[in-house]
């Protein structure tokens, strides 16, 4: 230790007893306020529902611009989470973001589905519900082509459906954090040994695959997280910016949708078990949907430290596309800051605009 | 600003932090084994049958108490759905209607749509 250093530390010394000490006041205050108080209102873009139908609900966002691009967007979600996390809060809102910047943004979200849809399977979704939003969309907005968005599972789905619908009308792809290549989802994979883990008889036996059970698999990816998130939530409660973050992100997080049995047990069989879209022997619904069928432009934003689709997971979805105009962007981030929060404004958001700008006229 | 690698409350940050990923990485190698998954599997298909029949068992509990079952509420909550959908599909055709009657002496024009002309920066578009 040099002495011009440990000086600066001993005079510093009183000034950060009494931070210390106005941040545990703080704490005390604010704990109280924390308990007593909801958490920011989340998802609140105005919209207009165009369609539900049982779980599949399709919105479109009131266009903010004076001028917008001529190529809708549809955002397809994940079905196990539900859409408001590319919503948050004005600021850190990526539909608001691309709102602003002059897109006509839809997005195709989803509800938990209801007992009698534990019936849905993979061809109701791919062949079903997308291309009737599709179809909706090009009826609302008047134009033919549609972007397609889709994140994580949004991503595989929008896949699928490019892959079999590859004449039209999806003019781009844009696919954030979407895994090809299932064997490499290396706990998932184990999770769901096909040795030890019965698929039939857990869909058979509860119908719909509940939440607590993919929020279990999904926190079992890092199980000190959300201890450790408990305790950084106390040390920074003096923080009124970290807690509004920590609410929203954990409030989603915690707000997992369950999956129709009959598609779960298809994603479990085609994918985790066989690996169907990485070998390129994908059918869905009779249809052979292989991704090297898909030509169109194609954007892929990976994230550096995802824990949920590691990379090796998702690095051969650029390589195996058809598409001449195709390109995969790695950013810093995890699977979720990748897409929402400071760095997906700093990083994502800005990579996306100046690709998809030029393709959507 | 004090050195941070004399700050006990940076110390303490920094432990917290290698202590989570140390206990991640363990837990995840743990998890990778076969041993692993047959456990887990197991006390999961007992845990899964077993809330189904304690379920049923709820279900019968329920009707005899002469209470609404969880399934009951389930359906009403369905219809409910299905009425706030209806709802929804009435508002969405409304607004069709109120759209296309947006012709001089069809009443209040609807709000125009934004044209769809925007060109990006560098074909000599407007960033807004």
């Amino acid at each position: 230790m040099n002495a011009p250093a440990a000086a600066l530390d001993l005079a510093d010394i009183p000034e950060r007893i009494q931070s210390e000490v106005q941040r545990a006041i703080q704490r005390s205050i604010k704990g109280v306020e924390y308990i007593a108080s909801s958490g920011p209102a989340l998802g609140s873009t105005p919209k207009d529902i165009l369609h539900v139908r049982g779980t599949m609900n399709l919105y479109h966002y009131r266009p903010i611009a004076d001028e917008i691009y001529r190529v809708p967007i549809l955002i397809v979600m994940a079905t196990t989470n539900r859409g408001y996390i590319l919503d948050m809060v004005p600021g850190q809102s990526f539909i608001e973001f691309l709102l602003k910047r002059g897109y006509d943004v839809y997005m195709l979200d989803w509800t938990a589905p209801r007992p009698e849809e534990k019936s849905l399977r993979m061809e109701d979704y791919v062949l079903d519900f997308i291309p009737d939003c599709v179809r909706r969309v090009q009826q609302d907005s008047g134009e033919t082509d549609v972007t397609v968005i889709g994140y994580c599972f949004g991503g595989v789905l929008s896949l699928l459906y490019g892959s079999i619908f590859n004449d039209g009308p999806m003019k781009n792809l844009i696919c954030f954090t979407t895994p090809v290549d299932f064997r490499e989802m290396k706990l998932f994979q184990n999770f769901s040994d096909r040795r030890y883990f019965d698929v039939d008889r857990l869909v058979d036996s509860v119908g719909n695959v509940p939440p607590e059970m993919i929020l279990s698999s999904f926190d079992m990816l890092r199980p000190a997280s959300r201890v450790v998130g408990q305790i950084q939530l106390w040390e920074n409660i003096w923080n009124d910016e970290f807690v509004k973050s920590y609410r929203m992100f954990d409030r989603w997080a915690t707000d997992t949708l369950p999956l129709a049995g009959e598609y779960f047990r298809s994603i479990t069989k085609d994918l985790m078990w066989d690996n169907k879209l990485f070998n390129g022997t994908m059918s869905v619904g009779g249809r052979a949907a292989d991704i090297a069928n898909i030509k169109v432009p194609i954007l892929h934003a990976v994230a550096e430290h995802d824990h949920i689709v590691p990379y090796d997971a998702a690095k051969h979805l650029i390589q195996k596309v058809g598409s001449a105009d195709k390109q995969e962007v790695m950013l810093k981030g995890g699977h979720v800051s990748l897409v929402a929060g400071a760095n997906a404004i700093k990083r994502l958001w800005p990579k996306l605009d100046s690709w998809l700008c030029e393709r959507s006229t | 600003m004090a050195d941070k690698s004399n700050d006990p409350v940076a110390m303490w940050q920094n432990m917290i932090g290698e202590m989570e990923k140390g206990f991640n990485s363990f837990a995840n190698k743990a998890m990778e084994s076969p041993e692993f998954s047959k456990v887990v599997n197991q006390v999961g298909g007992v845990t899964a049958g077993a809330q189904k029949q304690l379920g049923e068992l709820m279900e019968k509990y329920l009707v005899s108490m002469n209470l609404p079952s969880r399934a009951q509420m389930v359906s009403m909550a369905e219809r409910l759905q299905s009425i706030e959908g209806q709802l929804n599909e009435i508002k969405a055709l409304l607004h069709q209607v109120h759209s296309n009657s947006a012709a001089p002496g069809g009443g209040y024009p609807a709000a125009p749509r934004p044209p769809r002309t925007r060109r990006p920066p560098s074909a000599g578009g407007e960033q807004k």
